[in-house]
């Protein structure tokens, strides 16, 4: 955080209004060119992100959808994937896919650079498969939800959610703790402070009451948190116990695919380095006495693992990709928690932290090693 | 095309076939496919054996060879030039080693034989996807670029300058000499520096292939060893940048002191009369010693180690030089007082203890202390210390001298920075090797001579220096040709995503980004096949030539099967 | 500069870590090199230490590329066993005769199998392992030599006494013993020397105040390092003459110091290393540093000494040392800086003798027509400010041979010296 102090606005109608009427403004005084932000379908039972111009198409989008189809990091990089375009983009995002979208910063996968990104207390969304089910009926649970700040409808990784308020990006907007009637922007970054100024909007307000709610929702969801991955590891603990885990896996590699910070453009394990000759596979069931099809079911997890924990961001897309049910966001975000503590990193905190991967430390895991002297 | 790998199996006297059934190897080798030919022989790194291998090739026909003998440190050379007389690539070949592996180590026969099998199936298993590498060659340039013109770039450049190779030898101030100009003597033969420095200046501006650039810096350094692109910018700000373009460069950048006002305890610019050696060696030889009022002091006291603690070593020059100062007084004010203040006498060379001894026997005073401060007694400075004993002490002094510890310039970060070689802790280049190879860095082409390399003294500068013009005479030959690793990394351009993380592991600096295409490119000049990028490279876009992943992993797999 | 039809060959007096360098790098440069040795085997006194200073690199590991790479390298041409016996001529042009003693072994035939040591009814003190393990008459001179090849010591060899015996012979299956083998006298043209032939430490049974020679366990720095080498006598087991594990140990440091007139400048940092040696087989060893100034210079020596201090060495400025045997223990009296009188009790010493020139130096300056220094030293030539110039134009002095110095020094020299050939 930038500084101590916040802009209030009054919230007129909505929420939602009152974000969309600020974004309408800024359009107007050319502070931002276009704005990134989620739309409900003609259909009306999804919510995809736009790239909106026409600031009175505006007025149709939902800056707090209940369910995140596509990962908003994703949609944010492909914007910029090639190179810093021209565009000031303000991207209006769930915490979580702000922290990816920096992760994906970190390896040139996108620039962030022309883009504001914006982020608000979140409560967690929906898993799809249940918003699918009836559309209209989540959307009304999820209204309530947010009422009562009320997660046990949301994604099990939202519910145990430990950055689910400002963590990283430009702007915050605040809603907890705070009277109904007003909401705080929180400025995040420089470039965060320099569009609120450009608003024209005084940044006095204290923002102790946001703190000491947000602070007290973390700590119990901290408690949470610790419980419920000891009582996971219990049950995935062990070689047997992780490959029942994953034993429904259709190797579809959805997971994978919807996965933000996934950004390889040909996965490992899909290329050639997993095919292998017929009598290398014939040896194998030999050994083994018979061999699955399709092999390395456990090992695309275990490797998947290895390769992004670090810039795991537990957004829970990936469990909700999978057709088959399977708990891949609590693994994959378990696991992630403690390879990221080893190296005190939490991924998407800030740009400018590189990743423990290239970053070198003379003194570094000593536990780990066998040391001689 | 049809692969046939020959494979030979290597007696070598009773070493492997004492130990290892190799008719056993030879019977299950035989059986694998694209395997036309399994053999044994005595001894095949013999005359005989090399030639019995060349014919085997050529009468088979052979694709492959998978020779199973010694170490590959031993004969690997060897068995490659047996491919290249048979006119088969060298590198379509694997040497297994069963003998310090296996023969060696392995007491029972039959575990021995079972280890061999497996050992020599890995190495066909790997060599059947190893492909042709070709040597490459490219043109290098002589010149050098020599940054500082000090002692150290001064030495180097007379060193190098030939008619076949100019140096360029850039120095930031507007005169060359560096640090030596300031000083009267060297310690130790107590010579005349002037005349040093004088004659060494005077080489460097009669010989027509050394080029002088002062008031200069280098701006840029692109490119690598045998050819690196320089550009130079002048510090007035007037000129064009130079640009021209040297095979090697030798950085000699020197030193300063430490600042001792980070030790206030000695009263360095607060108080009169507190001077640092280097102030001290100007005084005495641009004009008198004598205090801030213009008399003459009557004692003087050198304060050493001053900074040791906080830089964390020992500069190994100030015991000699203040050595060197008491020699000065001596001579010019025979009855001034003289007082060393010091921790750990620090005198290494063979005739240093000789030179101790002789200052010694003039009466110069060595105290051993701690704890020392120095505050304003009057007209005097008072110097508090605790002496050997740990008891307290004072003695009242005209003038202090200070030895602050030896840093690197400031300029050695950005030279570091445009240059690519690494700083360590204490700002002071990295060598390659701290004990086999002080004066290259870990860039090819790339050297550190003097001071900027680590605190040394006069004479072992100008070795390094002449050290970094022996490096460069040796690898850097005009009209020879340079042969770069052949076993390099190669980036996949449709794989390559680029998240620049191999940039940020290679030590050499040999990849850069394509901002066009937004991809990791491999020079395989400076490549120096170590690997790093390919362990780092989350797309497995990295490989290195002859460790494919293929390779290993069909090596891995015949072994474990 | 010379002329242009004058020599470019050189001549590498000494096979040891500045030696190697030095041929290594002329040969990079296309010029061909003899590399003569001495003795049998390359690599000098480096590869007698486990670990070298300051971060604790295994030195056998890091001198064996190199000397398998000047045994492999067509520019070098490798004579161990062979010495100068004299010289002609001047920079550019110098003749040398050369004197190759025979090995007895065929380096061509012989493929280091060792199968002929065993049946070798002779044994002697090794003197590589400083006399603390025997070898053959036959022998290599320690697990790893290169060239990987044995030689018969004829003042031993009973064959060479007048003898029936030809049980190594018998042994060999590869047909490499040749007694018939004669040492050779060659002539070669070279146009600059390197003289690298390093040093030996200061004898200190001469010096009686150390009990050297006299009381079990008193060894040298040389010894200490040959005990806890992976290959040496004990397989790099500390242990006392009697089998035992030492509890205690003291290291003297400056032993002869005052006699030569000069500092080593090594030891102080080889004891800090022996600390590390110490506390990494017998963790709780109690360590006493017996030194007069602790000289460290260097960039990355004083954190070593830093890091070593931190386990619980008691470091003892002390002066008028005297070792003595007083029982089953040592007794080592000396002065600490207050004047006081202090003794402790110890398991073991080591003492730290002074760097001296070979003791063949002498013969070899005559030999050369180059000066020596008072210290017994080559000189170098005071109107140069280079310090590998020798007093005769042509010759160069490097490492050890020129003056005591750590592996990097006489590195950096050896490579001095090849610039200030290749620049001629």
């Amino acid at each position: 955080m930038i500084e101590n102090k916040a802009a209030a606005i009054t919230i007129k109608s909505s929420m939602k209004n009152t974000i969309i009427e600020l974004l309408e403004k800024a359009i107007n005084k050319e502070i931002f060119d276009a704005v990134i932000i989620p739309m409900e379908t003609p259909a009306k039972d999804s919510f995809v992100y736009v790239l909106v111009k026409d600031k009175n198409l505006l007025k149709d989008s939902n800056p707090l959808p209940p369910v995140m189809f596509v990962q908003g990091a994703k949609a944010v990089s492909s914007i910029t994937r090639l190179g810093e375009g021209n565009l000031k983009i303000a991207a209006i995002l769930r915490p979580c896919e702000i922290r990816a979208a920096i992760e994906l910063a970190k390896v040139g996968q996108t620039n962030l650079d022309n883009i504001t990104l914006i982020s608000m207390d979140c409560p967690g969304v929906l898993p799809y498969p249940d918003f699918l089910s009836d559309p209209k009926k989540y959307k009304k649970l999820f209204e309530e939800a947010v009422e009562k700040w009320d997660n046990k409808l949301m994604r099990p990784v939202c519910q145990i959610c430990n950055h689910s308020s400002m963590v990283s990006g430009d702007i915050h907007f605040a809603t907890l703790g705070i009277n109904k009637d007003k909401m705080y922007l929180i400025p995040n970054s420089s470039k965060g402070k320099n569009l609120i100024e450009k608003l024209e909007l005084p940044l006095k307000e204290n923002i102790e009451s946001w703190q000491k709610k947000v602070k007290e929702i973390s700590e119990k969801r901290h408690g949470k948190r610790k419980k419920t991955h000891k009582d996971l590891k219990t049950k995935i603990g062990g070689i047997d116990n992780f490959v029942d885990t994953f034993s429904n896996c259709i190797n579809c590699h959805n997971c994978m695919r919807v996965c933000p910070v996934c950004f390889c453009r040909l996965c490992y394990f899909d290329s050639d380095k997993v095919k292998h000759n017929s009598e290398d596979y014939l040896d194998r069931a030999e050994t083994k006495g018979s061999l699955r099809f399709l092999p390395d079911t456990s090992l695309f997890h275990i490797g998947r693992m290895s390769h992004m924990s670090l810039s795991c961001v537990s957004c829970g897309s990936c469990e909700d990709a999978c057709p088959m049910a399977i708990p891949v966001a609590q693994v994959f975000s378990m696991i992630a928690d403690e390879t990221q503590e080893l190296f005190n990193y939490v991924s998407g905190r800030d740009l400018k932290e590189p990743i423990p991967l290239v970053a070198y430390k003379e003194e570094e895991l000593r536990d780990m090693e066998d040391a001689h002297d | 095309m049809e692969r046939k790998i020959g494979v030979y199996l290597c007696e070598c006297g009773p070493n492997i076939s004492e130990k290892v059934d190799l008719d056993r190897v030879k019977k299950e080798i035989s059986s694998i496919d694209d395997v036309a030919v399994v053999e044994k022989f005595k001894l095949l790194c013999s005359a005989d054996g090399k030639k019995y291998l060349e014919e085997q090739i050529k009468n088979h026909n052979l694709t492959h060879l998978v020779i199973a003998a010694c170490s590959p440190k031993e004969h690997e050379i060897t068995f490659m030039e047996v491919c290249e007389n048979a006119d088969l690539n060298p590198y379509l070949f694997q040497l297994a080693n069963i003998r310090e592996q296996c023969a060696w180590i392995t007491a029972d026969k039959e575990e021995a034989t079972k280890k061999a099998i497996r050992i020599v199936k890995a190495a066909v298993g790997r060599v059947k996807y190893h492909s042709s590498l070709e040597k490459k060659e490219i043109e290098s340039i002589p010149d050098v670029l020599v940054i500082g013109g000090g002692i150290a770039g001064i030495e180097a450049s007379l060193q190098l300058a030939s008619s076949k190779r100019k140096v360029f030898l850039v120095e930031k101030t507007s005169e060359l000499g560096g640090l030596i100009k300031n000083f009267e003597k060297t310690f130790g033969d107590m010579k005349s520096a002037t005349e040093l420095i004088d004659n060494k200046i005077q080489n460097i501006n009669t010989n027509e292939n050394i080029k002088v650039l002062t008031n200069c810096e280098v701006g840029e350094v692109i490119g690598f060893f045998g050819n690196f692109e320089i550009k130079i910018k002048t510090t007035t700000g007037e000129n064009e940048p130079i640009e021209f373009n040297v095979g090697a460069i030798v950085v000699a950048t020197g030193s300063q002191l430490f600042n001792p006002e980070k030790t206030p305890q000695f009263g360095y610019s607060k108080l009169d009369n507190v001077f640092t050696s280097l102030e001290f060696e100007k005084m005495n030889l641009t004009k008198n010693i004598t205090l801030k009022n213009g008399k003459t002091p009557t004692s003087v006291a050198f304060i050493h180690c001053v900074g040791r603690e906080e830089k964390g070593y020992c500069s190994g020059i100030c015991c000699l030089y203040s050595l060197k100062y008491a020699s000065y007084l001596k001579e010019k004010l025979p009855k001034v007082k003289i007082i060393n203040l010091y921790s750990d006498l620090c005198i290494p060379g063979k005739k240093d203890e000789k030179f101790f001894n002789e200052v010694k026997s003039k009466n110069v005073d060595f105290i051993r202390s701690s704890d020392v401060e120095v505050e304003k007694n009057k007209n005097q400075l008072k110097i508090n210390f605790k002496n050997k004993e740990g008891k307290k002490n004072s003695i009242l002094v005209d003038m202090v001298v200070l030895a602050p510890a030896i840093e690197p310039t400031i300029d050695a970060v950005k030279i570091a920075e445009i240059t690519g070689i690494s700083q360590d802790k204490e700002g002071f280049f990295a060598e390659e090797h701290e004990k086999l190879n002080p004066i290259s860095t870990s860039t090819e082409g790339i050297y550190i001579a003097g001071c900027a390399q680590g605190p040394k003294n006069i004479s072992e500068t100008i070795i390094q220096s002449e050290a970094a013009a022996g490096k460069i005479l040796s690898s850097l030959i005009p009209g020879k040709k340079i042969k770069p690793e052949v076993k390099t990394s190669v980036i996949s351009e449709s794989l390559c995503i680029g998240c620049k993380t191999c940039l940020t592991v290679c030590s050499y600096g040999a990849i850069t980004f394509d901002e066009t295409k937004k991809i990791s490119v491999v020079n395989e000049v400076i490549c120096r096949g170590c690997g790093n990028c390919v362990a780092a490279c989350p797309s497995g876009a990295a490989s290195i030539k002859h460790f494919k992943f293929n390779q290993i992993y069909q090596e891995l797999l015949e072994a474990v099967k | 500069m010379v002329e242009l039809n004058s020599n470019t060959d050189v001549l590498v007096i000494g096979a040891g870590i500045a030696g190697i360098e030095a041929s290594l790098m002329l040969s990079k440069a296309d010029r061909n090199v003899h590399l003569i040795e001495k003795t049998s085997y390359t690599g000098g006194s480096s590869i007698k230490y486990e670990e070298v200073f300051s971060n604790m690199e295994c030195s056998t590991c890091m001198v064996a590329p190199i000397q398998q790479e000047i045994i492999q390298d067509k520019n070098i041409n490798l004579l161990t066993l062979t010495e100068v016996e004299s010289i002609k001529g001047s920079l550019g042009n110098f003749n040398v005769r050369i004197h190759k003693k025979a090995r007895y072994v065929d380096m061509d035939n012989c493929i280091g199998c060792n199968a002929c040591f065993d049946p070798c009814p002779v044994s002697i003190n090794n003197e590589f392992e400083e006399g603390l393990s025997k070898r053959k008459a036959i022998y290599v001179p320690c697990a790893g030599a290169l060239p990987n090849v044995p030689m018969i010591d004829t003042k031993n060899c009973l064959r060479f006494n007048g003898k029936e015996c030809s049980a190594c012979k018998e042994a060999c299956m590869f047909e490499a013993i040749d007694y018939s083998q004669k040492d050779e006298k060659t002539d070669i043209k070279v146009g600059s020397i390197i003289v690298a032939t390093g040093f030996d430490l200061m004898d200190t049974k001469k010096l009686q105040e150390y009990g050297y020679g006299k009381i079990d366990d008193v060894y040298t720095s040389m010894e200490f390092e040959r005990l806890y080498a992976s290959n040496g006598p004990t397989e790099g087991k500390i242990i006392l003459k009697n089998g035992k594990t030492p509890k205690s140990v003291a290291i003297i440091h400056c032993v002869g110091r005052k006699e030569k007139g000069y500092c080593s400048s090594v030891c102080c940092m080889y004891s800090l290393k022996f600390i590390h040696y110490l506390k990494s087989k017998i963790s709780n060893i109690n360590i006493s540093e017996l030194y007069t100034d602790f000289c460290i210079p260097g960039k990355s020596h004083q954190k070593f000494y830093e890091k070593m201090k931190k386990n619980q060495v008691n470091m003892i400025r002390a002066s008028d040392i005297e070792v003595k045997k007083q029982n089953n223990d040592i007794n080592v009296n000396f002065n600490i800086e207050t004047g006081e009188k202090k003794n402790i009790l110890v398991d073991m010493v080591i003492l730290t003798p002074a760097i001296e020139p070979r003791n063949t130096s002498i013969k070899l300056s005559k030999t050369l027509g180059i000066s020596i220094d008072e210290y017994g030293f080559f000189k170098e030539n005071s109107s140069d400010t280079s310090s590998v110039i020798s007093s005769k134009p042509g010759i160069f002095i490097v490492g050890c041979a020129q003056g005591a110095k750590n592996i990097q020094d006489s590195v950096s020299q050896a490579t001095a010296a090849v610039g200030k050939i290749l620049s001629l």
